[in-house]
């Protein structure tokens, strides 16, 4: 293995040119390679703005050419562009949702398996800082038993968006599997797996519901409510609840409040606000997942998230959304393919 | 609030807090010859006594070990009492664990003071590994950054104070350059786990009463056996006083160690401004007959110039964050003009409303 990782990115859109490339140049260890793009243009003006080496409009080209890839495609190509890669020897951190539904997932998880290489599903959210001290917190037992949970996260969305982000069968659902996931999965993180969902959503045949609402129970008995919109503006936050106290952790920033009944600081005080400095925010979570992720494939740490916690994620919303009413499966369709009918239906929209 | 003292100094009152205990402040004269053993068994004669009757699985105790200076100088608390808090304690409840805390800090001379150096060099070390006692250096802890209304800068605690335990916090009887003295409520000032404290010190009152409120003790010791007047708190001169102040609350306690020193409370800011905090007058303290009141001396800066200075502190604080926030709403209508201003618009528009 090369000292520097050579990195390949699918896909050169906004979210790769917002949060992962100043994560990629926070990492020292990952060498900037070649970015794919369908659109030739926009590939050769984002390598030549971000200093790749290279740039190319075939996934085939980066095969034994980069040693890991990101892949930040619509959501209907993540696990057959996914899939090639990993079955090609290379390591892969996809975007979130990790896939459209669980089989696709299982066929990741299945291509990482048969070309031993490593897949991350990029919930950033979990290396936050906020979530992980709240974590911290949890596990020494701050707020005690969990019994209820409420998540809320919903903006008027300013990103450009392409068609196949409101189509069904291409993103897999709306509101739920695009901001929800989120907090499926710091849900999961925080307070453990779950049992039974009850979804209520806009959506219809034809276009992807905007706004979703989520009840479900938990394995251990917790209750909770999530609400994802790309309508409103929500509160963004996850307030878990417990026997003991709450945590209430801020989604679009690094606040926290905390309470433990008990604690010396709560006699006086009715919770406390952790977090609030009035530096500017600086997000390290994408910095700490590709650190991980690279520490994953040179062998000294664990991934966090995995191909497995990434398909659990999937797992509860197409549960939620009632076994794939929304979504369908792409199974056999190529890598290539995929990224081309994505970047068509994209070019409409740049 | 009214408080009443019998001839052995203790005095009772009422809190207007709902749910608290009632008052009970102890001062009492110390014999040398009898030692802190004596002083204790004094104490526990005292009715009603403010030692506890039962206690939760961890005890915290807080010494004031501001610098690496013997206990004899009057500025540090005597390694002493932390034997004989421990036998007292675990005649209360045998398997408590007790934690004996202090964070790094700047010493008198500006120089960084660790606490751990401060625990070997006092000789806490020893006392501890004895009595079975844990030292911890609050800066070396987990800790959260958290606001403290009234505070304009995040502080850092320790992730301690999230856990449930009784807090006896040990302090001296000292005069201080601009808050005139430090005793009980100053003491928490070594609650926060960053060492340079200088950037909070415009603030010292509102910080020292939200730091009470964030970690109120539940007993409060102190040691005026031996006081510190002149450069206070850490350069002065001893002054033997022979008394020792208990109280379970810390206002009292901090009252009564005014008095003793000549100090008249209401001009110490930050005690005023803890009474104001929790919604009550400054407890009234009686001495008992047989402790004398002395004069302690001064050797302070001109006050008004230490006023004027943390004011000019503050003005340039606030323009600076006035500064910053005007800055950065240009640089963010500059980058994103369209979001700034469906942003700012209804923002601007709420506020006006508001008003």
């Amino acid at each position: 293995m090369p000292s520097r990782l050579r990195l390949g990115l699918v896909g050169a859109g906004p979210v790769v040119e917002r949060y992962h490339m100043r994560a990629i140049r926070a990492v020292p260890e990952v060498l900037p390679a070649v970015v794919a793009d369908l659109d030739e243009n926009r590939a050769r003006q984002f390598a030549q703005k971000q200093g790749f080496a290279r740039y190319t409009t075939r996934l085939e080209d980066l095969f034994g050419t980069v040693d890991l890839a990101i892949v930040a495609l619509p959501n209907g190509a993540h696990a057959p562009v996914s899939c090639e890669l990993l079955a090609s020897g290379v390591h892969v951190l996809c975007e979130k949702p990790m896939a459209r539904n669980v089989p696709e997932c299982r066929a990741m998880i299945e291509a990482a398996e048969r070309g031993g290489t490593k897949l991350c599903i990029g919930h950033n959210r979990r290396f936050r800082t906020n979530v992980m001290l709240a974590k911290r917190l949890m596990e020494k037992g701050i707020v005690g038993e969990v019994t209820r949970i409420e998540a809320e996260e919903g903006s008027t969305s300013d990103w450009a968006r392409s068609p196949v982000y409101f189509d069904p069968k291409q993103a897999g659902g709306g509101a739920l599997i695009d901001v929800g996931i989120h907090s499926i999965d710091l849900i999961r993180c925080l307070a453990g797996e779950f049992r039974d969902v009850r979804y209520h959503g806009n959506g219809t045949a034809t276009t992807v519901e905007s706004d979703a609402e989520l009840r479900f129970r938990l394995a251990n008995g917790a209750e909770g409510t999530l609400v994802a919109s790309r309508t409103r503006n929500l509160q963004q936050h996850i307030c878990v609840t417990g026997t003991e106290g709450f945590i209430d952790i801020g989604l679009w920033s690094e606040h926290l409040r905390v309470r433990h009944n008990k604690g010396k600081a709560f006699q006086k005080l009715p919770h406390l606000d952790a977090f609030v400095s009035k530096r500017p925010p600086q997000d390290p979570s994408f910095v700490l997942q590709i650190t991980n992720f690279v520490n994953a494939i040179q062998g000294t740490e664990k991934l966090v998230v995995d191909g497995y916690e990434g398909m659990a994620n999937v797992d509860v919303v197409t549960r939620a959304y009632g076994d794939g009413a929304t979504s369908t499966e792409s199974q056999g369709v190529s890598g290539s393919a995929a990224m081309s009918s994505a970047a068509t239906q994209n070019r409409g929209e740049q | 609030m009214s408080m009443s003292s019998n001839s052995a100094g203790v005095s009772t009152s009422s809190r207007a807090e709902q749910n608290a205990a009632p008052i009970a402040t102890a001062i009492l004269r110390h014999a040398p010859d009898a030692g802190l053993d004596g002083i204790l068994q004094k104490l526990r004669s005292a009715s009603p006594s403010p030692l506890p009757v039962s206690l939760p699985p961890t005890v915290v105790i807080k010494p004031n070990l501001c610098d690496i200076v013997s206990w004899e100088a009057g500025v540090t608390t005597d390694p002493a009492w932390l034997a004989v808090l421990a036998e007292e304690l675990r005649t209360i409840r045998s398997d408590v664990r007790i934690l004996v805390v202090e964070s790094d800090a700047i010493s008198a001379y500006k120089s960084f003071r660790s606490c751990d150096e401060t625990f070997d060099r006092l000789g806490y070390r020893e006392i501890a590994r004895a009595k079975g006692i844990e030292l911890i250096n609050l800066s070396n802890t987990e800790s959260i950054e958290i606001s403290l209304e009234g505070i304009p800068l995040p502080v850092l605690v320790s992730e301690l104070f999230l856990e449930e335990f009784y807090f006896i916090s040990i302090a001296n009887l000292k005069v201080h350059g601009y808050e005139y003295m430090t005793g009980i409520l100053k003491n928490s000032l070594g609650l926060l786990t960053g060492s340079d404290l200088t950037p909070m010190h415009p603030y010292l009152p509102r910080l020292i009463s939200q730091l009470h409120r964030l970690c109120p003790p539940d007993l409060c010791i102190i040691d005026g056996r031996i006081g510190l007047e002149g450069h206070g708190p850490i350069l002065g001169d001893p002054v033997v006083v022979n008394a020792v102040v208990f109280s379970n609350d810390a206002l009292a306690a901090d009252v009564a160690a005014c008095k003793l020193m000549g100090i008249p409370p209401q001009e110490v800011p930050h005690l005023g401004e803890t009474a104001k905090n929790l919604g009550r007058e400054l407890p009234e303290v009686t001495l008992p007959a047989d402790i004398q009141p002395h004069s302690f001396s001064f050797h302070t800066p001109d006050h008004r110039a230490i006023l004027l200075k943390f004011a000019n502190r503050r003005i340039h604080r606030s323009s600076e964050m006035f500064m910053n926030t005007w800055i950065n709403r240009f640089l963010r209508f500059k980058s994103e003009p369209v979001k700034f201003a469906t942003e700012a618009i209804p923002k601007l528009v709420r506020r006006l409303y508001a008003k």
